[in-house]
């Protein structure tokens, strides 16, 4: 079976351990795995470890997180893989699409040196094939005009022509696995809407699979194959794209659905949008029952006793609720 | 000056100056915008300095406890607007008239008393608010600047309280940090603090922008709650039309720094007029139609 996913993130935790009080476990025993040429969308809100989940699976934690569990990519334990390896694999077999592109581009080297860094760390080649190489991704990810980008420093694109040579820094080593954190975040509707179309005809020009991590289910509505929803550190729902949107069974994914549907529905004045009270728990004090039971509509006595084990209501489809079980 | 303007409405609204929405014809106008230009100076030290209009005579008004959006691609000289309204910036032409007195050419010192009628949110509720204050500090200094911080201690606590309350926080929280408030938590705290003195405009750049759909949802309906409740009147700057088309009454469509359609909110909607509207309305209905396709819902 494990020689059909391209990665098998098997019972991950990672815990943060701050200098004065709880240690705070941002992940809390995920698994989750990626055929290859998936796209597969992680839908949660802020803090509830999404971002915290894609740093992990590229070993990319921040000094003080320790991670428990076990990542296996293309066979490879990555959980246990020195750094010297781990340095030859990001980049090259799994690459990062940051969230901010303004930030994680290094101010006063132009576009193509950018994207040729990343070359020079992997392939072998010549600076005149790398230049080359370079302006051909820049094609790829949507430029007309590669030699004006190529010499142009990060602060004169804009958002979106950023985003876009992240993207080629990304590509550049043509990796297995794109893993994309709020590739969106930054950009406005209409830009959003062009970035998703580019990775959607990277993944089918080149058979990329993706990890897309979103707050916002319109990003990932007609580009995931599936989404698992994440709520306070655990995955709570999995399913097809199609399940989790046509059918959402987790009471959480069903709010967040409502939520969204009226937020893209330009039509008619509102006086209120549909919402779920209350916020996410904090990490540093979890209760031991179902984390969404404070804000849940639908919760029963066993939901605050207990945390709800994963129930499978149908195949392929995961979903950690006592409506589905006992 | 009105070329450039593609009206959207029936031709007895469409008879102030350059063509520009009024609003609700029966209400008192709270804000009127008349001919609002701002250029910037680009370049300078090794650059040649070239000037760039950032807004370019925009027209508009809105009426006493009316929301007035202003939808546009990054870029587009929505941000100038609100900036110029708030008097955080000073435009180079033109008239804000707030209830009839024009602010545009006011001093600081002259502009303190229009303070507390026009209180400004950004989108960024981390950068906005000083990270060493607590919730109480933050929510009372503009109070302590307008000299309205009046009171003994307790009095002054129960004031911030209350208004603690009003935005969906607890009091409890009063004495910790701002850094240890969740985002969507700050951007109640931000509202809190800009309606500690107790101001009748509000404008609200970007307020929704960068929050998750669910907190996005909640601070939404505060917004909404909070306007019925006093009478508040919005100026609401995002790049979201499917959003903001649901909370405005009229929205101002901006491309290129100059207003390029304004009109009731269901009619920019329902009969987009100029290019940039439509560009913006056809990048949120294909959003809605791609959300429609999969949930199996009307779109």
């Amino acid at each position: 079976m494990a020689r059909d996913h391209l990665i098998r993130v098997s019972d991950l935790s990672v815990t943060y351990c701050a200098d004065e009080g709880m240690p705070i476990r941002a992940v809390d025993g995920i698994s989750l795995e990626i055929s290859p040429q998936e796209i597969v969308g992680i839908l949660g809100e802020s803090g509830c470890g999404k971002s915290t989940l894609a740093g992990a699976l590229l070993r990319l934690l921040p000094p003080g997180a320790k991670s428990e569990g076990g990542i296996l990519f293309r066979g490879l334990e990555l959980m246990n893989l020195p750094e010297a390896e781990l340095r030859a694999l990001r980049g090259r077999e799994i690459a990062l699409i940051p969230q901010d592109p303004a930030l994680s581009l290094n101010p006063v080297i132009t576009a193509g040196v950018l994207i040729g860094e990343v070359l020079r760390a992997h392939l072998p080649l010549s600076a005149a094939e790398r230049r080359q190489r370079v302006k051909e991704l820049l094609c790829e990810v949507g430029f007309d005009r590669p030699e004006e980008i190529y010499s142009a420093y990060p602060h004169q694109l804009s958002g979106g022509q950023r985003q876009r040579i992240a993207i080629a820094q990304a590509m550049a080593c043509r990796p297995g696995l794109l893993v994309a954190d709020e590739p969106t975040g930054k950009l406005d509707a209409t830009l959003q809407s062009e970035i998703i179309e580019l990775l959607s005809k990277i993944r089918q020009q080149h058979g990329t699979a993706i990890l897309i991590i979103s707050h916002d289910p319109a990003i990932l509505a007609g580009f995931s194959d599936r989404i698992a929803v994440m709520y306070a550190g655990r995955i709570v729902e999995v399913g097809s794209s199609a399940e989790i949107f046509g059918r959402p069974l987790h009471p959480y994914t069903q709010a967040l659905m409502r939520i969204a549907s009226s937020m893209i529905t330009s039509a008619g004045v509102i006086s209120r949008f549909p919402a779920i009270a209350g916020e996410s728990p904090d990490p540093g004090c979890i209760a031991e029952g179902c984390r969404f039971e404070p804000r849940c509509s639908e919760r029963m006595d066993v939901c605050s006793q207990r945390y709800p084990q994963t129930f499978l209501p149908e195949p392929s489809r995961l979903v950690n609720c006592f409506k589905y079980g006992e | 000056m009105g070329s450039n303007l593609a009206t959207n409405l029936p031709a007895n609204l469409s008879n102030s100056p350059g063509g520009a929405f009024r609003g609700d014809l029966s209400g008192v106008n709270l804000l009127r915008v008349i001919g609002l230009s701002k250029q910037y100076v680009r370049g300078g030290l090794w650059k040649k300095r070239v000037q760039v209009a950032a807004v370019t005579s925009a027209h508009f008004e809105i009426a006493r406890g009316q929301t007035l959006a202003l939808v546009g691609v990054s870029g587009s000289g929505k941000s100038t607007v609100a900036r110029c309204v708030a008097r955080i910036e000073s435009p180079d032409a033109g008239q804000i008239l707030v209830q009839g007195t024009d602010i545009a050419r006011l001093s600081s010192r002259e502009l303190l008393p229009f303070r507390s009628g026009i209180q400004m949110v950004f989108q960024d509720a981390v950068m906005s608010m000083n990270p060493c204050f607590s919730a109480l500090e933050a929510i009372e200094e503009p109070l302590r600047i307008q000299r309205k911080a009046i009171g003994n201690r307790q009095e002054r606590r129960d004031r911030v309280g209350r208004m603690i309350i009003e935005v969906g926080l607890s009091p409890d929280w009063m004495d910790r940090p701002i850094s240890n408030f969740s985002g969507g938590q700050r951007q109640r705290l931000a509202l809190a603090r800009a309606l500690a003195l107790r101001p009748r405009l509000l404008v609200l750049d970007e307020a929704l922008t960068g929050l998750d759909v669910s907190t996005q949802a909640q601070i939404a309906n505060l917004l909404l709650d909070l306007q019925a409740a006093h009478q508040l009147t919005y100026l609401l700057i995002s790049h979201d039309l499917a959003l903001v088309a649901r909370m405005a009454n009229v929205i101002g469509v901006m491309a290129g720094g100059r207003i390029v359609e304004t009109g009731p909110a269901e009619q920019i909607v329902s009969n987009p007029m100029h290019a940039a509207t439509k560009q913006l309305l056809a990048s949120a209905k294909t959003t809605a139609a791609k959300f429609a396709a999969i949930t199996g819902a009307p779109s």
